[in-house]
């Protein structure tokens, strides 16, 4: 297990104030944070512009020491031994940096596995297995500037898998890639994680992306963590609010029958005249879908629309940084 | 993980990155064979006979095997002040930090770059160096066995001076001000073009701040001055001192450089 407790990493910056005078600032990118990621797990970081999580996320693979606090990957602590970590850890950031272009991806994965003290059959083999794994066969002894944005980002996720780390560190994989692509990169993001066991630690602002990967999510802001759990929990304590639309034929009096049912069970329900029957809008802080179709059922009306608006976690993102700004 | 397989992981890199156009092989040829042309024919209009200032330090005769061969010397370090700055490359193409990430020893990593690039960055004019030696004549040689360490010190000198620079290059992306440094006053103060001797003493001093300076009394002095072991083992042990205080330096460095680096994350700033 990765475990990183009461985590911080200071920044003192000189800002200009006037020709010759500056003035040191201190910057809390991180301020007492606790996580942990299980090999097999997907744990999602989130966070706005800011918040501190490539700042984590470089702490956790050794390129920056933290201020204070502690970080341990299998019991071995990572400012102490940071070279034995660096066997166990990798990272891969989103965009098209971070690769040699002139290189071919063959080349390219040969040269950082021979940096990992890779070398012979052992390593023209890993090189092998991961370009096919990546899908990158056919392109992988073409000079990486033919490579499409997605190529790219496929031969960034091999060259982080290269010293087959326990724990992989994600910085937005998927940043500025096509839908396609991006689900792909999802798929393999879930086998790395579901059938190689690997711990991954995941950041990106595609919230989408997170609810469907992640088991756990860590949401921090200015630094500071401010929820963790499964994404539905994390739904569920922040943003409690369900709606539902329905439409259902029968009389006036069935529609109040079913209002004053629905209220009796905290739910708020607003009626109205449709073409097709009376539509009902519902709001509950729970998930009352189950609830109104058995009331349906008791009282024998024909449901002729259902439409269902869960919270999802871009809801819970928006809520906390809402209320953050306002405290 | 050995020293060897990540020089040819540098050189198999910096082969297809560096050296990508042939084109790159042509400048690093006509760039120093221009500079040693000027050189030559910049001193022709001028007494050099017997009895001139010059000639007390340089037979007029030997001029050109003095300058062929400050120039061979002199490319071998300037190439890799250039690969030095290639850094930056590395630095604004976010693999610099890549690099520290792997655990490979980092000192290993530096001189391992400047080998990779020596060796192809100095063949070309190297030849052409040979060539002209070999056309000019006037080599003096005393102990031929001299000649081959006198070639090694040069590659090591270079190699551990090119490494000292790419850890340098480690701590600011602004590092870029030491070409501005070493260039012109390595070609000037080293003795490339002007015998070191016939220098006042300020800028004697400056001269053996640089390596190029005691490597190339020792290549001169064995190709054509005819000196000894004997004759040469002051210099050798300057040089050899000189080289002790880089590495030291290099390993100190590379530490300090590493450790602020993870204390500032200014790797990421370009």
């Amino acid at each position: 297990m990765l475990e990183a407790r009461h985590l911080k990493k200071y920044y003192t910056v000189k800002e200009k104030t006037g020709w010759f005078s500056r003035e040191k600032q201190l910057i809390r990118a991180v301020d007492e944070i606790d996580l942990s990621i299980d090999k097999g797990e997907i744990v999602g970081l989130l966070g706005v512009n800011g918040a501190g999580k490539t700042t984590t996320i470089k702490m956790l693979s050794t390129l920056l020491t933290p201020t204070s606090g502690t970080i341990t990957v299998d019991g071995t602590n990572v400012v102490e031994q940071p070279n034995r970590i660096k066997q166990q850890v990798n990272m891969i950031a989103g965009g098209e940096r971070m690769l040699y272009w002139r290189l071919t991806a063959r080349e390219n994965l040969m040269y950082f596995g021979k940096l990992y003290g890779l070398h012979g059959q052992t390593l023209t083999e890993r090189c092998r297995q991961l370009i096919r794994l990546v899908g990158l066969d056919e392109a992988a002894d073409h000079p990486v500037e033919r490579y499409s944005k997605g190529m790219k980002q496929r031969l960034q996720i091999a060259r982080g898998l290269i010293n087959d780390p326990d724990y992989l560190f994600l910085d937005e994989p998927t940043l500025g890639l096509d839908a396609p692509v991006a689900r792909q990169l999802r798929k393999t993001v879930k086998d790395l994680a579901k059938v190689r066991n690997k711990g991954i630690l995941l950041t990106s602002h595609y919230l989408e992306e997170v609810q469907e990967l992640c088991d756990r999510v860590y949401i921090i802001e200015k630094g500071h963590l401010l929820l963790h759990g499964t994404p539905e929990r994390i739904i569920q304590t922040v943003v409690n609010i369900f709606h539902l639309q329905a439409v259902v034929s029968g009389q006036s009096s069935d529609s109040i029958w079913l209002k004053q049912e629905l209220e009796k069970r905290n739910v708020q329900v607003s009626v109205k005249d449709s073409d097709e029957g009376k539509l009902l809008h519902m709001t509950a802080s729970f998930d009352m879908t189950a609830s109104f179709i058995a009331l349906v059922a008791k009282q024998g009306l024909i449901l002729k629309k259902l439409e269902a608006t869960k919270p999802n976690l871009e809801d819970a993102i928006i809520k906390l940084a809402e209320e953050s700004h306002a405290s | 993980m050995n020293l060897l397989s990540i020089i040819w992981a540098e050189v198999r890199k910096s082969h297809r990155h560096n050296f990508n156009n042939h084109l790159v092989y042509f400048s690093l040829f006509v760039w120093p064979a221009i500079l040693f042309i000027n050189a030559y024919y910049a001193f022709k209009p001028f007494n050099l006979q017997a009895g001139s200032p010059l000639a007390r330090f340089v037979p007029f005769d030997k001029l050109g095997l003095f300058l062929i061969t400050g120039y061979l010397a002199y490319i071998f370090f300037w190439s890799l002040v250039q690969s030095a700055w290639q850094m930056a490359y590395e630095r604004q193409q976010g693999t610099l930090e890549l690099l520290l990430l792997t655990p490979v020893p980092r000192i290993w990593l530096m001189f391992g770059r400047a080998a990779a690039n020596l060796i192809e960055a100095v063949w070309l004019f190297s030849a052409f160096s040979l060539l002209i030696i070999l056309f000019m004549g006037g080599v003096h040689v005393a102990e031929w066995w001299l000649v081959p360490v006198a070639i090694v010190l040069l590659v090591l000198s270079a190699v551990i001076w090119g490494g000292f620079l790419n850890i340098i290059f480690l701590f600011s992306r602004d590092a870029g001000v030491l070409y501005t440094l070493f260039e012109a006053p390595m070609e000037f103060f080293s003795g490339v073009r002007m015998p070191v001797l016939a220098f006042p003493i300020w800028a004697k001093s400056i001269a053996f701040l640089f390596p190029l300076t005691y490597v190339l009394t020792i290549l001169r002095g064995v190709v054509m001055e005819g000196k000894t072991f004997r004759d040469l083992s002051g210099s050798l042990i300057l040089l050899l001192g000189v080289l002790t205080v880089l590495v030291i330096a290099s390993l100190f460095l590379v530490r300090v450089a590493e450790r602020h680096a993870k204390e500032t994350g200014n790797l990421t700033l370009f």
